[in-house]
């Protein structure tokens, strides 16, 4: 499933069948690369991240947690800057660690059973997953 | 020994700016200058300053070893331990007296080819000091003002000069496209000739 496809969702607790959220981001770490966390808008309490641990499902139509107690602020400095968009993976300069630049990351496939990163997606490319080594505010670095 | 030729053929000059960029994405620093080691050539390593339009100088440099990577749009680093303090490099007055830049390049039969005004190197991850360019001297006799001229994959130095196989004026290129190509052939012809 391809962000793209995957924003906007709508996040529904199963435990008062109630829409509690919208998937607005994604937040990929390396090593293996996935989708560590959501970013969440429309949130009615403080906290807007959820992470992939406590999604129960993420269908077709709606992202299913338990209740909407799991989706909560940032816990550390690298889920305060997720939180801030600093990590965003869209839009980030894809360098090799060559040093040479491939492109722009537009869109990145995932699996929705493990948010496993299984490619990210340029104009003119598409990298596996797996090359992913590291990911920070200037770039999103690949292995060779 | 044959190592195919990696693609990437820079001038050294070519990285002052270059932003220096961690295998995690971050951004810390960006390339003042290239710091020339006193014998031989090759590169000590860079100074740096930090990011941006009104950038400070630094304290601390990037040495040649702790390069991971070097490519047409940055120098890339495992991440910022690999610094040292910038006088580590090279003391600051023989810094700016041993540069290779002005120094000759001589053939070991005497020939003198010209003055050093930048260095070659194979970028990637293979990094490598493999050629200068010199403002070509007459005994060359090219039209061109500035040639490349290839360097053997180990070098007898000298503080003074610095001395190349005589056939390196065979394979010397007017630019860097075919460059490579002309270091590669070199190469291979004093393994002939050692062989």
């Amino acid at each position: 499933m391809l962000f793209s496809q995957a924003r906007k969702r709508t996040v529904v607790s199963t435990a008062t069948a109630t829409r509690v959220a919208r998937v607005d981001g994604f937040v990929v770490l390396p090593g293996p690369a996935r989708v560590a966390l959501l970013r969440l808008g429309k949130v009615s309490g403080h906290g807007t991240l959820l992470a992939w641990e406590d999604v129960q499902g993420f269908g077709p139509d709606a992202v299913t947690v338990a209740t909407d107690a799991v989706i909560r602020p940032p816990r550390d400095d690298l889920e305060q800057r997720a939180e801030d968009n600093d990590l965003d993976i869209l839009g980030k300069r894809l360098l090799s660690e060559q040093g040479t630049e491939l492109g722009t990351v537009t869109d990145v496939d995932f699996d929705p059973e493990t948010g496993a990163v299984t490619s990210l997606i340029t104009k003119t490319d598409t990298v596996a997953g797996q090359r992913l080594i590291g990911l920070g505010s200037y770039a999103a670095v690949v292995s060779a | 020994m044959t190592t195919p030729a990696p693609a990437l053929v820079l001038r050294a000059s070519e990285l002052i700016g270059r932003p220096v960029v961690t295998l995690g994405g971050e951004l810390i620093a960006e390339i003042k200058d290239v710091v020339f080691e006193r014998a031989g050539g090759r590169i000590a390593g860079f100074t740096l300053r930090n990011p941006g339009l009104f950038s400070r100088s630094r304290k601390d440099a990037l040495p040649w070893t702790g390069v991971h990577g070097l490519g047409r749009d940055a120098v890339m680093v495992a991440d910022e331990t690999v610094f040292i303090p910038a006088k580590e490099l090279a003391p600051r007055k023989q810094a700016r007296k041993a540069d290779v830049l002005h120094d000759r390049v001589l053939t070991d039969n005497g020939r003198d080819l010209g003055r050093v005004v930048d260095v070659v190197l194979y970028g990637g991850t293979g990094l490598e000091v493999v050629g200068y360019e010199v403002e070509a001297s007459e005994t060359l006799g090219t039209a061109a003002q500035r040639v490349l001229i290839p360097l053997p994959d180990t070098m007898a130095v000298s503080g003074e000069h610095l001395i190349v196989p005589a056939a390196a004026t065979e394979f010397v290129s007017e630019d860097l496209a075919g460059f490579g190509a002309a270091v590669d052939a070199f190469r291979s012809r004093l393994r002939e000739e050692a062989s």
